[in-house]
């Protein structure tokens, strides 16, 4: 039987090792996830997972069950961590830290796909703050527009229309680049 | 819906591409390391005090082992007594088959008399 993560947020609180094993395997990704396409920078996301993960520990003996979904809380933690750490200025973005090296001989396929995600990330770093956050939410990580309105704490049209914008300023920010990127049509 | 929501492009390649980046590697560990450190710590599990049974309530009132030891002593001399008194106390069974008494319960002497006189 697989557990929710409320479910093993309790069994954190109640002193069970393994379900934060389990809390960090299912949720850590997720928000360094977000956190690195937000601030494009690696070494910023890790500390905002970190952090938001650290609070998830604290309020996990205090959690009231029924009042949010687990991930909903943290991305909404992360979030807020991201505009605290834009507001304090960001120390490097992405594109001036090397991609992790692969000890694999790296492919011209992997080296265009790496340049790809650059792009896309530099493109991201131009939009607004919250429409960024709305088209990381919708677009990477493939999230409902109810679920990034209880994120966001907007309504779902403002969701809609932010994600809208942000897709056609990615696409116009990309369209100079496509040939560049190995595409025919952006 | 716009067109670019219908069909896949490449922007949604990029999307896709850009979906679940690697982990650092030592991330992992600072999180649990951070886990451990803030999970609640229970209680330390102290034994519970049980209510005293009836009886034992009672084998405390008589003062534990040596009190009930006294008790069964003093019982078994007493019995010991009643059964084979010393001679300067009167023997109980011996008192008990002496008050063996004849009593006339109708007095039939006296009533033959009075019919006897009657006649």
């Amino acid at each position: 039987m697989t557990l929710d993560d409320t479910a093993l947020l309790v069994l954190y609180a109640n002193g069970d090792r393994r379900a934060a094993q389990e809390l960090t395997a299912r949720l850590s990704p997720r928000a360094y996830s977000v956190a690195l396409r937000v601030l494009g920078n690696r070494a910023d996301a890790e500390d905002v997972t970190q952090e938001a993960m650290l609070r998830l520990w604290r309020i996990a003996p205090d959690w009231e069950t029924g009042r949010a979904q687990v991930s909903t809380w943290l991305y909404r933690v992360v979030l807020n961590l991201c505009l605290d750490r834009k507001r304090r200025g960001s120390s490097v973005a992405i594109q001036d830290v090397p991609e992790p090296v692969d000890p694999a001989p790296t492919a011209p396929e992997q080296l265009q796909q790496a340049a790809r995600v650059d792009a896309l990330q530099v493109a991201l770093m131009q939009l607004p703050d919250r429409q960024r956050q709305a088209v990381v939410l919708r677009h990477i990580e493939e999230l409902s527009n109810p679920d990034i309105a209880a994120i966001m704490g907007i309504s779902v049209e403002a969701v809609e229309s932010l994600t809208a914008r942000g897709k056609r300023a990615l696409a116009a920010a990309l369209a100079g680049r496509k040939a560049e990127l190995g595409y025919s049509d952006v | 819906m716009s067109e670019m929501d219908q069909k896949p492009t490449e922007l949604e390649a990029l999307f896709a591409a850009a979906r679940a980046p690697a982990l650092p590697p030592d991330l992992s560990a600072r999180i649990l390391a951070d886990a451990a450190a803030e999970q609640p710590r229970l209680p330390p599990c102290e034994p519970r005090r049980l209510r005293p049974h009836r009886l034992r309530q009672v084998f405390g009132l008589l003062g534990g082992w040596p009190g009930l030891g006294g008790l069964v002593a003093a019982s078994a001399a007493g019995v010991w007594i009643g059964v084979a008194p010393p001679g300067f106390l009167p023997d109980p069974m011996l008192m008990v088959s002496q008050a063996e008494q004849s009593m006339n319960l109708l007095d039939v002497h006296d009533m033959a008399s009075i019919l006897s006189e009657e006649q």
